[in-house]
């Protein structure tokens, strides 16, 4: 436990990240449109086809559509 | 006092569960939607070299049904034409060079490759009041490949809603039948299948009350044919030319992919939003791929937003890419020069333009947006250097333009 405890300390300190607590009525600059983790849905789809269909990688973002006989 | 404390360690553990790899996510639930929704997207894409120039047309609809649930369908339809390298061979002094599809004076729009893709995919969501479910569908067809597919994705929030976990599970069954070309060797009636899963876990989490993390972890399994059934591979002894064979990959691939995104406000900038995107992925065809993805949201005035943003792509190549290869057929169980296996790296910047009115009567909004992004590919921008050769550089710049209406 000791152990786990301390790689999740080290974590904590190399990823620089520090949770606080946020009242609802504190959430007002998050709701913003640009503060969507996509800000617009049929582009972010149109630009994933276009990388799909000429880059190797794929996942991460999740969804999952049809494949393509991309040229 | 003693409760707080408990709790501060619990969020601090959370905070750090976050930022190992394999625990975070993107498809956020998101809530439910209270009004209809309608968008019209329009894509202009070209690329360099007069190869592929596809024009894109897409609308999407999303309706409220009761107070808890979201109907949505999208529409495609891509409208394809131009040139597409088939082949890698050597010149006389040795050197790699691309050979690609010609023009076609006989095709219905005069160039090798003419080609409509229409699809169209549909969604149902649940929301209750700490969890979403949804659940969708899909097709696609071109005349020679034919896709449908089917999501789910489910997600819970805890901790005060400062954490959602994300599920999702995916299956598209595709159907290849390639069309009678001269780079088609294969009999009339040739079929084959490929089936895909994937697979996503993921986490999202208010870190304070200005920024936001998520990461997902997803997983995927193809089975079946893969292989470019209009892709050939050049064998060489030496500089003489000793085989000509068709593109042929393995028959499985198994791939990992690790995602995180960062976003943070900025009020001292009219409330400015920082997004930054970094993600891992690997497949056992030995393609290992970094991206990362950076942009800037900058509210100006009256509902104008401007958005500058910047990719940078590297990738391995594949354990079976050869640019051309030694030897004969016989000698490999798998090959392939088709230039998106190769080791490169790519780099892409754009520009977007936004613009939002509200209370136009019927409207409760309306949305412009206009953007422009121009792409780079070459094998000399992979991440520890390429020295593959120019051969198979090329660029692309892609326009879009949309509006969105709610009412």
């Amino acid at each position: 436990m000791k152990l786990v405890n301390r790689c999740l300390l080290i974590v904590l300190i190399l990823s620089g990240v520090a949770c606080t607590e946020v009242m609802p009525r504190q959430r007002g600059n998050l709701a913003l449109s640009q503060m969507a983790f996509t800000t617009d849905g049929l582009e972010f789809g149109l630009r994933q086809h276009t990388a799909f269909s000429k880059e190797s990688a794929a996942g991460g973002y999740g969804g999952g559509g049809g494949g393509c006989g991309c040229n | 006092m003693k409760n707080n404390k408990k709790s501060n360690i619990a969020a601090q553990l959370t905070c750090a569960a976050l930022a190992l790899p394999g625990l975070m996510q993107t498809a956020s639930a998101g809530r439910v939607e209270e009004t209809y929704n309608a968008d019209f997207q329009y894509g202009n894409y070209v690329e360099s070299n007069n190869r592929m120039r596809v024009d894109i047309f897409e609308s999407a609809l999303s309706a409220p049904i009761g107070k808890s649930m979201t109907a949505s369908v999208n529409l495609v339809e891509d409208s394809i034409s131009g040139a597409s390298p088939v082949f890698n061979s050597r010149d006389t002094s040795g050197k790699t060079v691309q050979v690609k599809s010609g023009a076609s004076p006989t095709s219905s729009c005069g160039k090798s490759i003419c080609e409509l893709r229409d699809a169209i995919s549909s969604n149902l969501a649940y929301f209750f009041d700490k969890a979403a479910l949804s659940f969708g569908g899909g097709y696609s067809r071109e005349h020679d490949y034919a896709s449908k597919y089917f999501n789910t994705t489910g997600s819970l929030d805890l901790n005060k809603k400062l954490t959602t976990l994300n599920f999702g599970a995916s299956v598209a069954f595709d159907e290849i039948q390639p069309s009678p070309s001269i780079w088609n060797s294969r009999p009339a009636d040739f079929r084959a299948h490929k089936t895909s899963q994937q697979y996503l876990l993921g986490v999202s989490q208010v870190i304070d009350k200005n920024s936001l993390v998520q990461s997902n972890m997803t997983f995927g399994y193809h089975t079946g044919f893969m292989s470019d059934p209009y892709k050939w591979v050049t064998f060489y002894n030496g500089n003489v030319s000793s085989d000509f064979q068709q593109d042929k990959r393995p028959n499985e691939r198994f791939e990992w992919a690790w995602l995180t995104q960062y976003v943070r406000h900025f009020e001292q900038f009219n409330h400015a939003a920082l997004h930054t995107d970094y993600r891992f992925s690997t497949n056992d065809w030995g393609v290992n791929a970094h991206t990362f993805e950076m942009s800037w949201h900058q509210p100006i005035a009256d509902g104008w937003q401007v958005i500058p943003r910047f990719r940078y792509y590297s990738q391995d190549k594949a354990d079976f890419y050869q640019p051309v290869f030694a030897g004969g057929s016989a000698d490999y169980t798998s090959y392939s020069s088709d230039y998106r296996l190769a080791g490169f790296g790519t780099l892409s910047g754009g520009l977007k333009f936004s613009k939002e009115i509200n209370e136009l009567q019927p409207f409760s909004q309306l949305k412009f947006q206009t953007g422009f992004e121009y792409y780079a590919h070459k094998a000399e921008y992979q991440l520890g250097g390429n020295n593959q050769g120019t051969f198979a550089n090329f660029g692309y710049y892609l326009i879009t333009a949309s509006f969105n209406l709610k009412f």
